[in-house]
């Protein structure tokens, strides 16, 4: 009960924010709010089902060139239509990379996933008349909810309606997946990343299951990708290079994958880390890149396991299998 | 015929670095199983180095024609870098393997910062140097001698590497060791000591790629990532680990990447990721790897 | 009694070397079938064939008159064949309730149930305790499996199998590794259990005599490949040549 106190005040803050925080902080909020939902499916994929992609980006990108697609070459606006079109667009690309890398697991999975996530890049990268080439395509403003707000200025409209619509929608796209990762089905998932042969000896179609994953991680992804394209107003291929892969990962460790919130926390703090660091110095790579090595040797359980070990208190809170794995996962190598 | 002497020079050639950062990278994944993201980085070092140590002994008086040394001894030097990290690496051995490709994930990020702040942001090069050595015709096309010079240096430490890893003694601890760590470790071994020097020894090969590709092109900030990828693909084909898989690998990707480069140029990078899936889909080991996963 | 289980001439030859040579045998409803033999005599790849996991090279497996030659370990569980480990197969971060659970929901066929609530699932949590019940796992439905004991570990593994309401239930040395007091009381948990689920018929494989005595209606005995002997305990503990076979070279380890 406590955890759904806790996310529901957080929710109430979030919400109160545009009264409080500065403009500038506002715009940061979108891209969070990309990655907060990006993160939710892309840690069903490796935290909750053990399979760690280096191809992610891919659906990232997915949703932002279906938002760059519908806004200027199809010349439709309404940002429902571009999110119901990522979701489509990715769980019909994810089914044939999913099919094929599900088959593996460990490394052989992270370099296939990567290859997958290279070929569209390459692809977005080389095919100019279809893509635009390096310089992407532009992402026109959406109109939410049949509303059209063209009139607006870029910041009034990113920290006012589109700010208060990505809530809603991370605050769905969460209750959603809460609700899957304790369901049944995501006791299967949580059964297969623990430990595949017996789980199929239980009746669970390990493969199948995996896809499963894939899907919904993609169908995830693409969305943040829409959102993250609207704030940017452009859909580029850096978006679906491997580092963006990586850095997908980096956020959902930092915030730590064992948790239910791990990715949420992940994101948001990956963004101000982010910004926080370009404001101080141009060589915020190196400070983010020693961050991340920090993160890996001392705390693998990211910021929230070190929450976790703070307070007691919040152990009980929290939820029940996800957090558990993170010392298996944690510190010692789990034995297949 | 002249384009396909020309395809087969340029991709050979492209393939001889493309080896020698393979190597290191299934060296590495050999013996310490990790997969290292940050190969590419070291070759960069290598390409970056390479500059400053030509262009810093060109003004000590060096005759141009002695640069190739030069590179070589750069790109060996550069290879100090290597024990500090690794004794970094050391920390997550036993852990899941996906907390050691993110750590070298993050030395990605750290080691494109540091070029950065060593080097700037532009590209830098040698200028005509590598047409000191004049060039040589190959049936009716002509390339700069450097180039085939570097096809041979490749080729001489692939069979180094080759005899030291099947015919000296250390060669055999290594295989011991990537074999079964604990059982060497227990017959004596010192596994550490077989990591660090492993993990240099692959560095080393990176960097020396790298030293010997820039004569012919500029070395760049993104060349780090942009080659981990060309890594992979060389690793993928010819199967995680293996030595003869690196070469097999490397012929394949330098090859195809000229040849599309020539014939269709949007399909460059295209063509190589295609490979990678068909070689993962139909023999997920590569072309030389051991059982499949 | 009708036949569950039929091995009709099953070869299986790994490139040159043959692990099983035209092995044939039933199991009836009502049985207990010891499988025992010294090692390498095939036990472990007859337990692989048995339960989909391996095709033989020739023969047939039947399972309920259903071709079940490497139809593979998910389809048998349907089909109603459960299989516990030699080895302890369990879940390390899951607990002993989630565990059970696996088995129940993928039984019940709601293992598809994206949005349902696990805990909420009563009908699921109602078995999830009655076979945690059975196997005096009770007041450990909240603990995490890693952290469990080396015998609640193995109860555990054979118990999520039960869960599986199956109608054969394969179990491959469920005592190894358990001190000679407790084989007995884990052997006498897993009858009652298998009586009170249902089970129609169990496959033991097992290098202990003493057990394979005590519990087996009928012993299959693998030398080298081939069925040595297929008797009742009695016939088979008379026949000295066959005790010396399976028995004396089983001392000699």
């Amino acid at each position: 009960m406590r955890s759904h106190l806790l996310v529901l005040l957080l929710l109430a803050v979030l919400a109160l924010l545009p009264q409080v925080a500065g403009q500038y902080h506002l715009t940061l909020m979108i891209p969070f709010f990309a990655y907060g939902i990006a993160l939710l499916g892309f840690n069903l994929l490796f935290g909750y089902t053990g399979l760690l992609s280096f191809g992610h980006a891919l659906f990232v990108g997915i949703g932002a060139y279906a938002a760059a697609a519908i806004t200027s070459k199809l010349g439709l606006r309404s940002f429902e239509l571009i999110l119901v079109a990522s979701a489509v667009g990715a769980f019909l690309v994810a089914i044939p990379v999913g099919l094929l890398s599900v088959r593996y697991t460990k490394i052989f999975f992270g370099m296939l996933t990567l290859a997958f996530g290279m070929l569209f890049h390459s692809f977005l990268f080389k095919f100019y008349d279809i893509t635009g080439g390096d310089g992407g395509m532009r992402v026109l403003r959406p109109s939410l909810l049949g509303m059209d707000l063209s009139t607006l200025d870029k910041t009034a409209f990113l920290t006012g309606p589109f700010y208060y619509y990505c809530l809603v929608l991370l605050g769905f796209a969460g209750l959603a997946m809460w609700r899957m990762v304790n369901s049944p089905f995501g006791l299967h998932l949580k059964a297969i990343r623990e430990n595949p042969r017996k789980a199929e000896y239980l009746g669970v179609r390990v493969r199948l299951y995996r896809l499963f994953a894939f899907l919904i991680s993609a169908m995830y992804c693409a969305m943040g990708g829409a959102i993250l394209a609207v704030s940017t107003g452009l859909a580029d291929p850096e978006l679906a290079y491997w580092t963006h892969s990586g850095n997908l990962v980096f956020m959902v460790v930092l915030g730590g994958f064992a948790n239910f919130l791990g990715p949420i926390v992940g994101a948001f703090s990956f963004i101000f880390l982010q910004d926080q660091l370009m404001s101080l110095t141009q060589y915020w790579r190196f400070f983010l890149g020693a961050t991340l090595a920090l993160i890996v040797i001392l705390f693998p359980r990211g910021l929230m396991g070190l929450l976790q070990d703070l307070g007691g208190r919040f152990r009980a809170a929290e939820a029940p299998a996800p957090q558990r794995i993170s010392h298996e996962l944690g510190t010692e190598r789990v034995n297949p | 015929m002249t384009s396909v002497i020309d395809i087969l020079l340029g991709g050979l050639f492209h393939a001889a670095v493309l080896f020698l950062v393979a190597a290191g990278l299934q060296l590495v994944f050999g013996v310490q199983k990790i997969v290292n993201l940050a190969c590419g980085s070291f070759y960069a070092l290598g390409a970056y180095f390479g500059i400053s140590c030509v262009n810093w002994a060109l003004a000590l008086g060096l005759p141009p024609s002695l640069f190739l040394p030069v590179l070589i001894g750069s790109g060996i030097l550069m290879a100090t870098v290597a024990p500090p990290i690794e004794a970094l690496l050391r920390t997550v051995y036993r852990r899941d393997e996906s907390f050691q490709l993110l750590l070298t994930f993050s030395l990605v990020l750290m080691t494109q910062d540091v070029l950065r702040i060593v080097w700037g942001p532009t590209p830098q090069h040698l200028g005509t140097l590598s047409m000191t050595y004049g060039k040589v015709a190959v049936g009716s096309v002509t390339i700069p001698t450097y180039n085939l010079l570097v096809i041979l240096a490749s080729i001489a430490i692939a069979a180094l590497l080759g005899f030291f890893l099947q015919r000296t003694r250390f060669g055999r601890i290594l295989r011991a060791t990537a074999e079964n760590r604990d059982m060497s470790a227990a017959l004596g071994v010192n596994v550490k000591w077989v990591y660090a020097s492993v993990f240099t020894l692959g560095t080393m090969l990176g960097t020396v790629g790298g030293a010997l590709v820039v004569p012919t092109s500029a070395a760049s900030l993104d060349m780090a990532v942009e080659l981990v990828v060309e890594a992979f693909a060389v690793v993928v084909i010819g199967g995680l680990g293996s030595m003869r898989g690196a070469l097999a690998g490397a012929v394949i990707v330098g090859l195809m990447r000229a040849a599309a480069v020539t014939v269709y140029p949007e399909l460059e990078m295209l063509a190589i990721y295609l490979i990678v899936i068909a070689v993962l889909i139909a023999r997920p080991a590569g072309l030389f790897g051991k059982a499949a996963i | 009694m009708s036949t569950l289980i039929q091995t009709l001439n099953v070869t299986k030859a790994y490139e040159k070397f043959v692990a099983l040579r035209d092995v044939s045998f039933e199991v009836r409803e009502g049985e207990f079938i010891s499988i025992v033999g010294p090692n390498g005599a095939g036990k472990t790849t007859l337990v692989n064939v048995l339960t989909g996991l391996l095709k033989p090279t020739s023969g047939q497996v039947r399972f309920k008159d259903q071709d079940a030659a490497g139809i593979g370990p998910v389809r048998l569980a349907q089909l109603g064949m459960a299989r516990a480990f030699q080895l302890v197969h369990i879940f390390p971060a899951l607990t002993v309730g989630e565990t059970i659970a696996v088995a129940v929901a993928s039984q019940l066929g709601r293992s598809r149930r994206l949005f349902a609530s696990l805990a909420g699932d009563a009908g699921i949590q109602k078995r999830v305790r009655t076979v945690a019940e059975i196997f005096g796992l009770e007041r450990k439905l909240d603990a995490e499996s890693r952290l469990l004991s080396q015998g609640e570990k193995k109860l555990l593994d054979i118990a999520s199998a039960f869960a599986l309401r199956p109608e054969v239930i394969l179990l491959d040395e469920p005592t190894s590794g358990v001190s000679t007091g407790d084989k007995h009381s884990i052997m006498q948990v897993l009858v009652a259990a298998a009586r009170q689920a249902g089970v129609k018929a169990i496959i033991l494989v097992e290098h202990d005599m003493d057990l394979v005595a005590e519990y087996s209606s009928r012993i299959v005995a693998l030398q080298e490949g081939r069925v040595l002997a297929d008797l009742p305990p009695a016939a088979f503990f008379n026949d000295p040549a066959i005790v010396a076979a399976i028995v004396g070279k089983r001392t000699t380890h």
